[in-house]
């Protein structure tokens, strides 16, 4: 399990990350999303106790870091750190010789999986075969905590799908992994949770099927003109409100079914609730303007 | 595994509710039998290519729904009457694709009247035997 709680990490006046209280349980993928600068990977240097926290507690199982837990914790760093003159087989073997929990049965399926040549250096392997020899030296441990920093970059889509198919394994275990990723598919097919962050700020939460089940859209289409709609504009469940000609279009936080019987009650011509997906949510969490921006003004409502 | 589920990660339905629906239909369709095992929640996690959690939602919900059993270290098994569990789904989908239809003729303009004659004729097409009701 993995505890971050208040995290805050300033460089100078700069907060890097504010605030960050985010929880990642036993058997979980949690996946962190974010444009690039939002603090993802500053919180995973601070929760790998590579750079220390301005603020906060950070728990692997319950725990501050400790030597221990390093024997069952793999992390791929964003820039995978790997030697170039050493071969695929000596950090195979680097791996062997640090770890207890080393598997070497497994460790050759992943290599196999790979299609990764053991004699070949590492400044001779593409950019995706290195992603992939880290991710191979990450699994080989059979690690219970996994922090995995754009763990597909320069991967090509089967052997992205490998990577997908390694954390699902890995969680099905019982493992606990928090993973970050510009590619809200991935996110959207591994993850059971998403944590988004803009700014250092976290700015949504939660299980990614139960974030579909009450973000949606809820748009009305009217005969003429669209009626004013003060009471749904300072609504809070509310993100924001789009118009276009006779088409109005709430997104809604959560109470789609209330803000669509409000709507209902203006006489439109139809009134459908519509799905958002992950990409959807994810923008519309980035883009939002934050809760101050989120009041109408009341020209608006015209 | 007999049955074969599509979810699609993209659609904003979630996908515990598209993987509980595709059970559902194959139980009602009589593609999963009664007594029929099904997958472990790792193996079809995995073939699906979704997180393990979800799946295991999913097996917990299709349990209370009277549509599966899962006995302790045998697994998951399709319930003897698990077809009464699923056939509501028949009518929920039903219901909902119609509604989606009316709603979406609605508000392209057509008139009520206009939908009920659109309704008709494909009515007659798919119960042709039917077709020759008075009034029907």
């Amino acid at each position: 399990m993995i505890t971050i709680r208040e995290f805050t990490k300033r460089f100078g006046a700069f907060a890097a990350v504010s605030d960050l209280t985010l929880e990642v349980e036993r058997g979980s993928i949690c996946g962190l999303l974010g444009p690039n600068g939002s603090g993802k990977t500053t919180t995973f240097k601070c929760l790998l106790g590579f750079a220390r926290p301005t603020a906060g507690t950070m728990l692997i199982d319950g725990k501050p870091l400790e030597p221990a837990t390093f024997e069952r914790l793999s992390y791929v760093p964003e820039r995978t750190a790997l030697y170039g003159w050493m071969t695929v087989a000596e950090h195979i073997e680097m791996q062997r010789r640090s770890f207890a929990r080393f598997d070497a049965a497994r460790t050759q399926e992943l290599l196999t999986l790979f299609k990764l040549e053991p004699g070949k250096r590492v400044k001779r392997l593409s950019k995706g075969q290195q992603t992939a020899l880290a991710i191979v030296l990450a699994f080989s441990i059979r690690p219970d905590v996994l922090v995995l920093d754009e763990p597909a970059s320069g991967l090509d889509p089967i052997f992205q799908r490998v990577v997908i198919d390694l954390m699902i394994d890995a969680a099905a275990g019982g493992a606990t992994i928090l993973f970050s990723s510009h590619q809200i598919t991935q996110v959207e097919r591994a993850a059971d949770h998403v944590a988004i962050l803009r700014g250092g700020r976290l700015v949504l939460d939660g299980v990614v099927d139960t974030l579909k089940s009450t973000e949606k859209i809820v748009e009305a289409i009217f005969d003429q003109s669209i009626p004013p709609i003060d009471g749904l504009a300072h609504d809070a469940r509310v993100r924001r409100i789009e118009r276009s000609g006779r088409i109005l279009r709430a997104y809604v936080q959560t109470g789609s079914d209330d803000v669509a019987r409000q709507l209902e009650a203006l006489h439109p011509r139809s009134v459908s609730v519509l799905d958002l997906n992950l990409e959807d949510i994810f923008l519309g969490a980035v883009e939002s303007e934050g809760p101050e921006a989120r009041a109408f003004s009341p020209g608006d409502a015209k | 595994m007999p049955a074969v589920f599509t979810v699609d990660p993209r659609n904003g339905v979630p996908l515990y509710l598209q993987l509980i629906e595709q059970v559902k239909r194959a139980v009602a369709l009589g593609a999963l039998a009664a007594g029929e095992q099904l997958p472990t929640v790792k193996a079809l996690a995995l073939d699906l290519t979704i997180n393990p959690n979800t799946v295991a939602r999913v097996y917990r919900e299709l349990e209370r729904d009277g549509v599966i059993e899962t006995s302790p270290g045998r697994g998951s098994f399709v319930r003897a009457n698990g077809q009464a569990g699923a056939q509501r789904l028949a009518d929920d989908v039903a219901d909902r694709s119609l509604a989606d239809a009316i709603r979406e003729a609605k508000s392209l303009g057509l008139r009520r009247a206009e939908i009920e004659a659109a309704v008709a004729r494909l009515l007659d097409r798919w119960y042709p035997s039917d077709a020759q009701e008075p009034n029907a």
